[in-house]
C-alpha cells in the first residue's frame, strides 16, 4: 500500500501587513495598518494587520471609508511583488522542516511533511514549533494537516485550532467550512450559491454533480474534489536557489604571486562546476582574500556573456590580481558569483577537443578582457536628430541594432567635439560665413554650404534651447568644418571628411 | 651585374632580387591570396593591396580626412571593427558619419581608454584575436609610439591575421615598423570629398603617389583623378 502523504498548509491571514511591517521597524506598533491599492479611479483596502481587521475593517473597503471609520489608521500602497518575493523566501526558510515546500501566493505555505514529523517530535508538534516560530517573528500564522493538500489548506484558512486530519477523513473535516473563505471562490459565484442555499462545503457536496457543473462550470467541482481529497493537484515545490560560492581555508598563509594565482585556479574550477550544475554563466565574481592580520581585501570583474570557463575568468583576474597586498599572507580565500545568467550547455564542452572555439566566442573573449580596463560601446541609432544625441552607447555584447536607413546622412561629420570650440565668423548679408577666426588665425573660407536648420525637439517639453544652423566650411587647405550657429554663437562641433 | 647590362634585365634582376627579400622579410599574409585589402585601381603596392594580418599607419593633415580613409579601408577588410581612442582625444567619433564609407554601425565597437599605454594594451590585445576584422588605434600628438612599441603591434597583427591602423596626426611620425605609411591631406572640392594620397613608405618596396583621389558614395570606391600620378 503506497505512504498516504501528509501536508501541512500554513494561512498567513496578515501576511502582506505584517511583511511591511518587518520591513519597516519605523511605524509604531500600536497602530492599526491597512495597504491599498488603485482598482480604475477609485482607492481600496487590499490587506490589514491584525488591529485593523479586529477594529472591523474589510479588505475591499473604500480608502476613504476607512480613514473616516478609523482616524488613526495606517495606510501605506500595497506592493504584491514584495509580498511574493517575501512569501518564497518564507517558503525556503520552512525547508528547515522539509526538503519539498511551496509558496501559495497571496497568502499561503505548503509543506509536504510525508515522513518528517517525527524529527520534530510528531506532527502537533511540527505544527506547533512552526506556528511559534513564525509567531516570534511578528506573523500571525493558523495551520492544519491533512492528507490533501487542499483540504489542508481550506482547513487552515477557517480553523485557528491547528486540527490534524487522519488520512481519508478529508471530507468529513473540511464538511462544515463555510464556501467563501475555504475555497476561495469567486464572489460572485459564491453569492448564487448562497442563493441557492448552499453556504457550506457539505451543502454543495450533497448535491447531484451534473447539475452543479452544468450551472457553475468545472471550477467549482474541481476545487471541491481538490478540498475533499478526491483529487490531488500537483503542487509545485520551490527550489532553493543554488549556493555559488566557494570557500578555502588555508593551514598556513600564502603570500606569493603564484600560489594564489593557483588557489584561485582551484576555486575557479569549483566554481565553474557548480554553475554548470545549475545551468548559469557567471557575469559578476568576486574574490574576497582574508589576511592574517584579519583585514580583507576584494577584487571583482565582470564578463559580458555568462561565462563558465575557468582559464577565461582566470585571464580576468589577472590583471586585478596585481593590486593584491598580501603583506604577512592570505590565509583565506572566497569567490563568489555575484551575478548570473542562464547559459547552456552549447560551447562548453560540446565541441571535440582540439577544435577552434566558434569565432563569437573569442570575439566576446577579448571584450571581456578589454572590458576590465576600457570602456566599450557599439553604437545603436537613437530617435533624435541632434547629432550628440543620435546615438547611444550599447553594450558590446548585445546583438547589434539594425540601422534604419537614411540615419545620419544628412549632417555627416565623421568627427564630433567632444567640447565645440566657440570661433569668430564673419558671415555675409545673408548670413553666409565668409572668414574664420580659429585658434588665433583667420581663415577666408573658400566654400560654405548652409545653413540646415535643426529645430529644438519641442515634443520632450521643458525649456527648449535655440534652434541651430548647421553650415559646411571648406578652408583654403581644402580643411572641412561643421560649424554650428546657435544663439548668436558660432562654435566648431566637428570635422567633415 | 655590371654597367654593360640592358636596362631590361638590370630591372628583371632587381624585381627578382625584390621579391626574393620579400620572402625572406616578411611572412605570408594569414588569409592567403584574397586576403589584401585593395585601396584603389593601379596603386604600386606590392601584392596589389594592403597586406591584412600587417600594421599600417596612416598620417593625416587634418582629423576628418584621415578619420574618413580609416573607414574606407576598415569597412573592406569585413567583419567587426574595434575603434580604440583615448580619454585625451578631443574629438569623438560620430558613427553614423562612417556610413557613406562603408562602414556600417553594426561591425563598430567603440573602445575608449583612460592613459595611453591602456589604449596601446587594447590594440596589441585586438590584433592579435582572429575573431577581428580590423582595429584602429588613434594616436595623439604627444603619445609615445616608437619603433618598440610599433614592431610589438605589428608581430601581433602577424600572430592574429588582423588588419591593424594606426591613426596619427601629420608630422608626428618617427621610425616605425608599419608595413606602410601613408599621407593624406584634403584637397577643395565642390561635393564628394577630395584627397590628396601619398604612400610615404613600405616596406620591400619603393614610395608612391601623390594621387588626387576623390570618394564616390555610390560605389563605395576610391576613384583616381586623371594625370595626378
Amino acid at each position: 500500500m503506497r505512504l498516504a502523504r501528509r501536508y501541512l498548509a500554513v494561512h498567513l491571514p496578515f501576511w502582506a501587513a505584517e511583511h511591511l511591517r518587518q520591513s519597516r521597524p519605523d511605524l509604531p506598533a500600536d497602530t492599526p495598518l491597512a495597504l491599498w491599492a488603485r482598482q480604475g479611479a477609485r482607492r481600496l483596502l487590499v490587506a490589514l494587520d491584525h488591529q485593523a481587521a479586529a477594529a472591523g475593517l474589510e479588505p475591499g473597503q473604500a480608502l476613504a471609508d476607512a480613514e473616516a471609520l478609523l482616524p488613526d489608521l495606517q495606510v501605506l500602497p500595497a506592493m504584491p511583488e514584495a509580498s511574493a518575493a517575501g512569501l518564497r523566501d518564507l517558503a525556503l526558510w520552512a525547508q528547515r522542516f522539509t526538503p519539498i515546500s511551496a509558496a501559495l501566493p497571496p497568502d499561503g505555505l505548503l509543506l509536504d511533511i510525508t515522513g518528517c514529523d517525527h524529527l520534530f517530535g510528531g506532527e502537533a508538534a511540527l505544527l506547533a514549533q512552526l506556528t511559534a516560530n513564525l509567531a516570534e517573528a511578528g506573523l500571525s500564522a493558523q495551520g492544519a494537516i491533512a492528507s490533501a493538500a487542499a483540504s489542508a489548506m481550506a482547513l487552515a484558512r477557517v480553523r485557528r485550532d491547528a486540527p490534524i486530519i487522519a488520512a481519508g477523513s478529508e471530507e468529513k473535516a473540511v464538511a462544515p467550512l463555510p464556501l467563501g473563505t475555504a475555497l476561495r471562490l469567486p464572489c460572485a459565484m459564491v453569492e448564487d450559491l448562497a442563493r441557492l442555499g448552499l453556504r457550506v462545503i457539505g451543502d454543495v457536496l450533497r448535491q447531484p454533480r451534473a447539475p452543479l457543473a452544468r450551472r457553475f462550470g468545472a471550477p467549482l467541482l474541481d476545487a471541491l474534489d481538490a478540498a475533499t481529497g478526491r483529487r490531488a493537484p500537483p503542487i509545485t515545490p520551490i527550489a532553493a536557489p543554488p549556493d555559488l560560492s566557494v570557500t578555502r581555508a588555508l593551514p598556513e598563509p600564502i603570500l606569493t604571486a603564484e600560489a594564489i594565482a593557483a588557489l584561485l585556479d582551484r576555486l575557479l574550477v569549483a566554481l565553474c562546476a557548480r554553475l554548470g550544475r545549475a545551468g548559469l554563466g557567471a557575469r559578476r565574481l568576486c574574490l574576497t582574500a582574508w589576511r592574517v592580520d584579519g583585514t580583507e581585501q576584494r577584487l571583482m570583474i565582470g564578463t559580458g556573456a555568462p561565462n563558465r570557463d575557468p582559464a577565461h575568468l582566470a585571464r580576468l583576474f589577472a590583471e586585478p590580481m596585481a593590486s593584491l597586498a598580501p603583506e604577512l599572507g592570505f590565509e583565506r580565500f572566497t569567490l563568489h558569483a555575484l551575478a548570473t545568467d542562464p547559459m547552456g550547455a552549447e560551447g562548453q564542452g560540446a565541441l571535440p577537443m582540439g577544435a577552434a572555439p566558434r569565432p563569437d566566442g573569442v570575439l566576446a573573449q577579448l571584450l571581456d578582457r578589454l572590458g576590465q580596463r576600457l570602456r566599450l560601446a557599439r553604437p545603436a541609432p537613437q530617435p533624435s536628430h541632434w547629432p550628440e544625441k543620435q546615438w547611444r552607447a550599447a553594450a558590446p555584447h548585445e546583438a547589434p541594432i539594425a540601422t534604419p536607413p537614411g540615419w545620419g546622412v544628412r549632417a555627416a561629420p565623421v568627427l564630433l567635439r567632444r567640447r565645440p570650440e566657440v570661433v569668430e565668423v564673419t558671415a555675409s548679408a545673408s548670413a553666409a560665413p565668409i572668414a574664420l577666426r580659429w585658434r588665433g588665425r583667420v581663415y577666408p573660407l573658400t566654400r560654405a554650404e548652409g545653413p540646415l536648420r535643426l529645430e529644438p525637439e519641442w515634443w520632450h517639453g521643458g525649456a527648449l534651447p535655440p534652434a541651430r544652423d548647421y553650415h559646411r566650411v571648406q578652408l583654403a587647405s581644402g580643411e572641412r568644418l561643421w560649424l554650428c550657429h546657435a544663439g548668436g554663437r558660432w562654435v566648431v562641433q566637428g570635422d567633415l571628411p | 651585374m655590371t654597367a654593360a647590362d640592358p636596362p631590361s634585365a638590370r630591372s628583371a634582376a632587381l624585381a627578382r632580387l625584390r621579391d626574393t627579400l620579400a620572402g625572406l622579410t616578411t611572412r605570408a599574409p594569414a588569409g592567403g591570396a584574397g586576403a589584401s585589402i585593395p585601396v584603389f585601381a593601379d596603386t604600386s603596392l606590392i601584392g596589389a593591396g594592403l597586406v591584412r594580418g600587417a600594421l599600417h599607419e596612416v598620417c593625416a593633415a587634418t582629423p576628418g580626412s584621415g578619420v574618413a580613409f580609416a573607414a574606407i579601408l576598415l569597412a573592406r577588410c569585413g567583419g567587426q571593427v574595434l575603434w580604440i581612442s583615448t580619454e585625451q582625444e578631443s574629438n569623438l567619433v560620430w558613427p553614423p558619419g562612417l556610413i557613406p564609407f562603408g562602414l556600417a554601425p553594426e561591425n563598430l565597437i567603440l573602445a575608449r581608454a583612460a592613459r595611453w599605454p591602456e589604449a596601446l594594451w587594447a590594440m596589441e590585445e585586438a590584433l592579435r584575436c582572429p575573431a577581428l576584422g580590423g582595429a584602429v588605434l588613434m594616436a595623439g600628438a604627444g603619445q609615445g609610439l616608437d619603433l618598440t612599441a610599433t614592431r610589438r603591434l605589428h608581430l601581433a597583427a602577424e600572430a592574429g591575421g588582423v588588419f591593424g591602423l594606426l591613426l596619427r596626426p601629420d608630422g608626428t611620425a618617427g621610425a616605425s615598423a608599419a608595413r606602410t605609411r601613408w599621407h593624406i591631406a584634403p584637397l577643395s572640392s565642390d561635393a564628394a570629398p577630395r584627397w590628396r594620397l601619398t604612400l610615404l613608405r613600405q616596406r620591400g618596396g619603393a614610395p608612391a603617389g601623390p594621387w588626387n583621389v576623390s570618394f564616390e558614395a555610390t560605389t563605395g570606391s576610391l576613384r583616381l583623378e586623371a594625370g595626378s600620378a
